[in-house]
């Protein structure tokens, strides 16, 4: 029974972790329509930024710099907000699938600058050691982890409300006019690219915080931490919770990942031991046609984006 | 805004709850064991691993058949969860957080890629004092957080590691005469540690690398590479690379008037690197390559392997997969409980200089477990020898040093157990 507990902790956390970097995306898919196909790019800087300010330091390696852990979430966010400012000045005027590309493009470079630039980054071996925060009051891994939950339900329940009110805001809603009709927005006197390059910063370090968040939790990163189905994974998120609804969102990194995890688990028991070793094949089979058939029966996601009509009207 | 201040909350006098439980979790966890014993495994099942793993996996359950028909753990069958870690780390620490704490598994076994191994360690395995036994991860991390005492002692692997080729081809190549060693490596974990542990050992035996390039996997010409390589005028190249590109590099190279004096890592031992790059320019080669020792173990492995799944074993991780899962077998019963730390050190108990040969397949386990139950000593001799874990979890295994005659690959000479040992000392200290 406290296995169970102890699992279900690990795993909402997992969550909770997901689900700020799917807020991140909702904020410029959902929101204000930009296809940023690069999410595992904002999250690897994230993730990379934390462990470089706040591991321990090693000759080999330039980084290291073993700052205290809030420091090193400052920087990360800081790392990714500056990323995505210069991707997004070089990529503010492309749109759509063109977009995608780009983002997808420089995802997979600063993936293998990961990998390539040793003396920072440690390469291939990745860095070690990362300090989780407050990791030596805690002893037995399920109060630690019962720690890293509540840490990561402030943290989430933060960028969730935050993220609310932007929406919200009459900023909020110039960038849903600039995804609905920017030729509109434009005439209107708003200035599109600049509203979608701050939406682009904004959603970028929410990124990066939810992959600082992730590597100070495992304690360990690597370039395989950050291949490119993390980003399949996180949209695919976005897309069955229903972009442009925050709710939609976390409800759908639940889903997903719950999804993922459970079917590997179902696999497990139910697959016979002798066919054991097909089994992965069959829960990729799985994952897909849950996906497939929740788009099909629902395809603005699980809940879709709220109706916004002035209350002016009616 | 409320939602979420509720959930706040909520899940703070949640935990505050569940921390007033722990303590009975620790009393909990000293009971008996129940039957069935579960052993948890994590491999890549699917992902770009799969085709490698899937034998893997076949090894470890057949590693558990066999610990089953000699007669368990303790009396108990034994369950084994195997879960698929896709190749992704997150997927990976999550199989192994579920098998700990929801399924109760005593021990683990995975995985291949050490990206997947490490997190799975660190974040897991070594908070929970679990033990894990990998077939397949080489990087020489795992050896480094060892000695920094950050793996608690949890983590082994029965594959030898890259120490045991590097030095084996400074060995070969001091005795060549090599003094000036030039060195493309593929980035990746195996190749920085081969540069690591190479470097250091040809600077023991008198020479020196006088450049390391680093290379990127799949393009379509490596001229920056060679050049970059041949700058420091080596009069020997170390290649450490795949076959495809290896065979790229090795033909820029020697078309750009680089020395044949060619030094090759394992995975260039087959016939379609000597076809793709000429057998007549290999003829001063000499690569070098973990050897299977010979011996009835190995091959009594062999045997059943090929009769239980109808294919030979000879593919990577397999033999090694299959020691990993007969040592915990073994250490689980030599284990006075089932607790973690328990298992941990009766892991090093199975190698015993004084004890009894005990080998592979299941007549032999029942034999070790009669040996076990008179508290009498045991030497596990595996699919892959006499396996002996070092202080940091390490084995170390055979060398073999082939060349190519003709136009066929051939074994020049094997460096045995006793030989690395004594040359691991020399350079070593």
């Amino acid at each position: 029974m406290m296995g169970i507990v102890a699992y279900l902790v690990f795993f909402a956390i997992v969550v909770l972790i997901f689900g700020v970097a799917t807020l991140g995306l909702n904020l410029q898919w959902g929101t204000t329509g930009l296809f940023n196909a690069g999410v595992v790019g904002f999250y690897g800087v994230g993730g990379y930024t934390q462990a470089i300010l706040t591991a321990p330091g090693r000759p080999e390696l330039l980084g290291n710099l073993g700052l205290p852990w809030l420091v090193g979430i400052a920087g990360a966010m800081a790392a990714s907000a500056i990323a995505a400012a210069i991707v997004g000045v070089a990529t503010v005027r492309l749109r759509g699938d063109y977009l995608a590309i780009a983002t997808f493009g420089i995802a997979v470079a600063l993936q293998l600058v990961a990998l390539n630039w040793e003396r920072l980054t440690g390469g291939s071996l990745g860095l070690t050691s990362i300090p989780r925060p407050l990791a030596s009051v805690f002893e037995e891994p399920l109060s630690y982890d019962l720690f890293y939950l509540c840490l990561m339900l402030a943290i989430a329940g933060t960028v969730y409300v935050a993220l609310e009110r932007i929406v919200r805001s009459p900023w909020g809603r110039v960038l849903k006019a600039v995804r609905e009709d920017e030729t509109a927005a434009v005439a209107l006197g708003k200035d599109a690219r600049r509203f979608r390059l701050q939406a682009f910063v904004l959603g970028s370090t929410v990124i990066g915080l939810a992959g600082a968040l992730y590597v100070s939790f495992i304690g360990f990163v690597s370039p395989f931490d950050f291949v490119p189905i993390i980003t399949f994974q996180i949209w695919t998120m976005l897309i069955v919770g229903g972009s442009g609804n925050n709710k939609g969102a976390l409800l759908g990194v639940l889903i997903v990942w719950g999804l993922w995890t459970a079917s590997g688990t179902l696999i497990s028991k139910l697959v016979p031991a002798a066919f054991q070793t097909q089994g992965g094949a069959v829960q990729a089979i799985l994952i897909g046609l849950v996906l497939v058939v929740t788009l099909l029966f629902k395809p603005r996601g699980l809940i879709g984006e709220e109706p916004v009509v002035s209350r002016h009207l009616g | 805004m409320r939602h979420g201040m509720i959930r706040g909350a909520l899940g703070t006098a949640f935990a505050a709850l569940l921390a007033m439980l722990l303590p009975q979790h620790g009393v909990l966890a000293q009971t008996a064991p129940s039957c069935p014993v579960k052993i948890g495994g994590i491999l890549p099942l699917t992902g770009s691993m799969g085709p490698i793993a899937k034998h893997i996996a076949e090894s470890a359950q057949l590693g558990i058949d066999h610990i089953n028909q000699g007669g368990g753990v303790k009396g108990c069958q034994v369950q084994f969860i195997l879960r698929d870690d896709q190749g992704q780390p997150t997927v990976g620490v999550d199989a192994a957080k579920y098998l700990i704490e929801v399924e109760g598994v005593k021990s683990l076994t995975g995985t291949v890629s050490s990206g997947v191994s490490l997190p799975i360690l660190t974040a897991v395995a070594a908070p929970s004092k679990m033990p894990m036994i990998s077939c397949c991860s080489t990087a020489a991390t795992f050896t480094t957080l060892a000695q920094e005492g950050k793996t608690g002692g949890y983590f082994f692997r029965t594959l030898p590691t890259v120490k045991t080729q590097a030095y084996a081809s400074a060995k070969v190549a001091a005795e060549r005469g090599y003094k000036r060693i030039g060195m493309i490596y593929i980035n990746t974990d195996f190749g920085t540690g081969m540069v690591k542990d190479f470097s250091k050992a040809i600077e023991k035996l008198g020479g020196k690398v006088v450049s390391t390039v680093a290379y990127n996997e799949n393009q379509p010409s490596y001229r920056a590479e060679v050049n970059a390589a041949m700058s420091g005028q080596p009069d020997a190249l170390f290649l450490v690379a795949f076959p495809q590109d290896g065979a790229t590099m090795t033909r820029e190279w020697i078309s750009l008037g680089g020395t044949q004096n060619l030094i090759l890592n394992n995975a260039l031992r087959t016939p379609d690197y000597v076809k793709l790059v000429g057998a007549k320019f290999l003829q001063s080669a000499f690569g070098m390559d973990n050897a299977s020792v010979a011996g009835p173990t190995v091959d009594a492995f062999r045997q059943a392997f090929q009769t239980a799944f109808n294919t030979s074993p000879d593919g990577p991780g397999i033999y090694n997969q299959y020691d990993a899962v007969m040592v915990l077998g073994l250490a689980m019963n030599i284990a006075p409980d089932l607790s973690g730390p328990a298992i941990r050190d009766s892991i090093r108990r199975i190698q015993n200089p004084a004890g009894e040969v005990v080998g592979t397949g299941p007549d032999e386990f029942k034999h070790a477990l009669a040996l076990i139950k008179d508290g009498k000593p045991i030497r596990y001799v595996g699919a892959t020898g006499p396996v002996s874990f070092d202080a940091n979890g390490d084995v170390s295994g055979p060398a073999l040093i082939w060349t190519v005659k003709g136009d066929a690959l051939a074994i020049d000479r094997t460096m045995t157990l006793e030989d690395m040992a004594a040359l691991f000392k020399q350079i070593d200290g």
